[in-house]
């Protein structure tokens, strides 16, 4: 059975590698991080070898590995079919057996082996003599069987609801503190970490609590056993074990259950009114008021507004965490926001997908077409100026420059005008289908589709050009009393932003009149 | 006399043929793909009142065909004329006449049943209060009353048809086109749209539905085409077109029967295992 599975995980590993070139790819750079991480983790725990902090650090990054095997099934449910026991549900297997193959087929392939790899770190750093080697080498071997066996457990618990359309929400909501994460550690900790606020002092007693979590107990026994306290390493080890096997034996219930147990994961949501909002206002209304909803009900449209929250910010960080901010990075913060808040939308056909042909079928003249993109374009107006108002005067607070939020603000207003004004444009121009590819819940463009990177990079391009002009008028006029720059700063931007807006909606419209079966062919081409 | 349980809303006047003309007319329709002819020159003529069937095997041309008539696939060459209007050279008029349920029906699965069939109709231009009695009555007719204001997410594959052509049919349209409109779908919903297809023709109005279902076709439709590799191997009233023979024979005899391939089954069905 065990070899069954793993060499299933193995086919579906190849198999997934020669679907097309865009998963030789993906699967090329995941191996490649694979091995990044494994020389990461061993570099980075063989370089706390004798420092005072050694085992709170060793505990904080098995503990990141154990969140790791936590959350990462979740987002590669649909690619490994291993981790969902319904694919297993028609076979005559006995349910202790298919445990240790399925827990074997989860060693398979590159992470587990990078995991391996870069804890056996441990053995240089935080281990000391032969009996710390040893307890090293068995404290790895738990920790990892730990990840392996909660990962399982959490898996075969959620899979009713990871199958269902609540749990392929669930995974967007999850790109958002991971993507925030990502910016936190690329962004802010090296700027923190330079200015010498973050250095290893600062993990002292970190592990004051962590201690007694699985991972803790596994850096403890190495630290135990490296002093000569080879009784206390034992027995947490044992613990460690203990946990294991409960751990094994909650999951070995839950999969028996799962095995024989038909999927009921099939609740529904019901909404409050019955009625469309903005009724009175024609197809521009109609159309508004789906993309309202849209926006409010689709975990991928919130998902991007977070996601461009998220980018403004760490574009701003430098201005906020360095001890002598320039005051201009929290101007730059704002355009990229701006920038995001429509490159994010600059497929809007290709993102509807194939419910387009209600659109294509129902809105055919140019002034149909006007009040289509006009409708979706006003909608993220509305989301984006509060939301850019906020951020701009926030991070210009944080900077410590609380009146850099005025122009913050203008230059954020003309951004967005342009910026809604290309993804508008580059929606009815340049449209390629999207798909959701198992392992990623966020919408990717299609296999083949090489405009989208047109797209962004044309849109961001646009929007920092047509950003210039306010940008210059923002740093010129810093002399003018407030009273009056901040109102015609921000009253001529808003202007500015809004003509180019509408001049993207009135070019759009005319370019998409005469193409529409061909945009309706990209959105029946997407696989959302 | 109307079907019980499926009568049509009172804003669905009656219509009757005008000279009893055809309602759709196709003349050498051509697409391909590539060096694919996927449709090479097919003729039709559907008469008002019709309910006609497009039957054909997998990848015959059916869903190309019904695409390019219903103005959402650019045809190579052709004409299709549509209640007297060509959809490629009046795409306007001729798109307010016509309804459309896409073979793989994808709604816009983040509204409910019901807001989904008020944005189809207000897409079409009617009033608001128009198209949410509208909405309701035919929310009632489809048996999706229950559902209306649970999100189209969570429909099952009947239910998305059968919202799927309410929203086909929410501007009252004179000419249906169905791809596929039954496949997947359980008996009781495929009841229900059958009967309310059959009283939708009664009134004067056209469908022209690709389906796999011979039995179905032979039921309900009056005029039967059979499409195989891109062309029109038979047309006609469905009693010409079965010849005294079943629908699905008359097909099989048409088409030609698959290779079965079932030689080296010899272990299937014996005590071994």
């Amino acid at each position: 059975m065990a070899r069954l599975l793993v060499q299933l995980k193995l086919r579906l590993l190849t198999n997934a590698l020669r679907s097309s070139t865009a998963a030789k790819v993906s699967f090329i750079i995941s191996t490649s991080f694979a091995v990044l991480v494994a020389v990461g983790a061993f570099v980075s725990l063989a370089l706390l070898r004798g420092t005072a902090t050694s085992v709170d650090l060793t505990t904080v990054i098995f503990t990141v590995f154990a969140f790791g095997w936590l959350i990462l099934p979740i987002f590669v449910f649909g690619l490994d079919s291993t981790l969902d026991p319904a694919t297993l549900q028609p076979y005559p297997l006995r349910t202790r057996p298919l445990a240790v193959g399925l827990l074997a087929a989860s060693a398979a392939g590159a992470w587990p082996v990078a995991n391996v790899i870069g804890l056996l770190g441990v053995t240089v750093g935080l281990a000391k003599g032969g009996l710390g080697v040893l307890f090293a080498v068995l404290a790895v071997a738990l920790q990892v069987l730990f990840c392996m066996v909660l990962a399982r457990f959490v898996t075969t618990g959620m899979a009713g609801l990871l199958r269902s359309r609540r749990g392929r929400d669930l995974g967007v909501f999850l790109v958002i503190p991971l993507f925030a994460l990502y910016e936190f550690f690329a962004q802010v900790v090296p700027r923190v970490a330079a200015e010498g606020e973050i250095n290893s002092a600062s993990f002292n007693g970190f592990d004051a609590w962590m201690r007694w979590l699985p991972p803790g107990l596994a850096a403890h026994a190495i630290k135990d056993a490296s002093e000569g306290r080879a009784g206390t390493a034992l027995l947490r080890l044992a613990i460690l074990a203990a946990v294991i096997v409960a751990l094994g034996l909650l999951w070995i219930r839950s999969l028996g259950r799962a095995l024989v147990t038909t999927d009921t994961s099939a609740r529904s949501s019901q909404v409050r009114n019955t009625a469309l909002p903005l009724a009175r206002y024609g197809r521009a209304g109609a159309v508004a008021a789906r993309y309202w909803i849209y926006q409010r009900r689709e975990p991928m449209s919130l998902a991007y507004w977070a996601l461009c929250a998220v980018i403004m910010a760490a574009a701003s960080a430098s201005a906020i965490f360095g001890k002598q901010p320039h005051p201009a990075i929290v101007l730059t913060g704002a355009v990229f926001g701006a920038a995001f808040a429509g490159g994010f939308h600059a497929n809007a056909i290709g993102l509807t997908g194939p419910p387009f042909v209600y659109e294509a079928l129902a809105l055919t003249g140019r002034r149909d077409l006007r009040a289509y993109f006009g409708g979706e374009s006003i909608v993220l107006g509305v989301i984006a100026v509060p939301l850019l108002t906020a951020l701009s005067f926030g991070l210009a607070a944080a900077a410590r420059k609380p009146l850099e939020g005025v122009a913050a603000t203008a230059v954020a207003l003309a951004a967005l005008g342009a910026s809604l004004g290309m993804s508008t444009i580059f929606s009815a121009v340049a449209a390629y289908p999207m798909e959701k590819r198992a392992g990623n819940p966020m919408a990717q463009p299609a296999s083949g589709s090489g405009g989208y990177r047109f797209s962004v990079l044309g849109n961001l391009a646009v929007t920092a050009l047509a950003a210039t002009p306010v940008i210059l008028a923002a740093i010129f006029t810093t002399s003018l009393p407030e009273p009056i720059r901040a109102p015609v700063l921000l009253a001529g931007a808003a202007a500015y932003g809004f003509a180019l807006a509408v001049l993207g909606v009135r070019i759009a419209a005319a370019a998409a009149e005469q193409k529409l079966p061909e945009l309706y062919q990209v959105a029946l081409r997407s696989k959302l | 006399m109307g079907v019980p349980g499926t009568e049509l809303p009172r804003w669905h006047a009656e219509r009757k043929p005008a000279g009893g003309g055809p309602a759709i007319v196709v003349r050498a329709l051509r697409k391909s793909f590539g060096p694919k002819d996927a449709v090479a020159g097919i003729d039709l003529e559907i008469g008002a009142g019709s309910l006609a069937g497009l039957v054909g095997p997998n990848g015959a041309g059916k869903t190309t065909s019904l695409s390019m008539m219903t103005g959402l696939l650019r045809p190579d060459g052709g004409q299709i004329v549509i209640n007297g209007l060509d959809v490629w050279e009046d795409p306007v008029a001729a798109k307010a006449v016509m309804g459309v349920v896409p073979s793989e029906v994808r709604l816009f699965d983040r509204l409910s049943g019901a807001e989904m069939l008020e944005y189809a109709g207000r897409l079409r231009g009617l009033p608001t209060e128009e198209v949410r009695s509208r909405a309701t009555q035919l929310l009632d007719v489809l048996d999706l009353k229950a559902d209306a204001r649970r999100l189209v997410a969570d429909y099952s594959t009947g239910m998305r048809k059968k919202a799927a052509l309410g929203c086909a049919l929410i501007h009252n349209p004179s000419a249906l086109f169905l791809d596929e409109p039954l496949e997947g779908v359980d008996p009781i919903s495929a009841d229900v749209i059958r009967r309310l297809l059959t009283r939708y023709v009664s009134s004067g109005s056209t469908v022209l539905f690709s389906s796999h279902v011979m039995e179905l076709v032979e039921q309900v439709c009056d005029h039967v085409s059979i499409i195989d590799k891109g062309k029109i191997v038979a047309t006609g009233t469905t009693d010409q077109v079965r010849g005294g023979k079943t629908l699905q024979q008359a097909f099989v005899d048409l088409v030609g029967p698959r290779a079965t391939g079932e030689e080296g089954l010899s272990w299937l069905g014996s005590s071994s295992s």
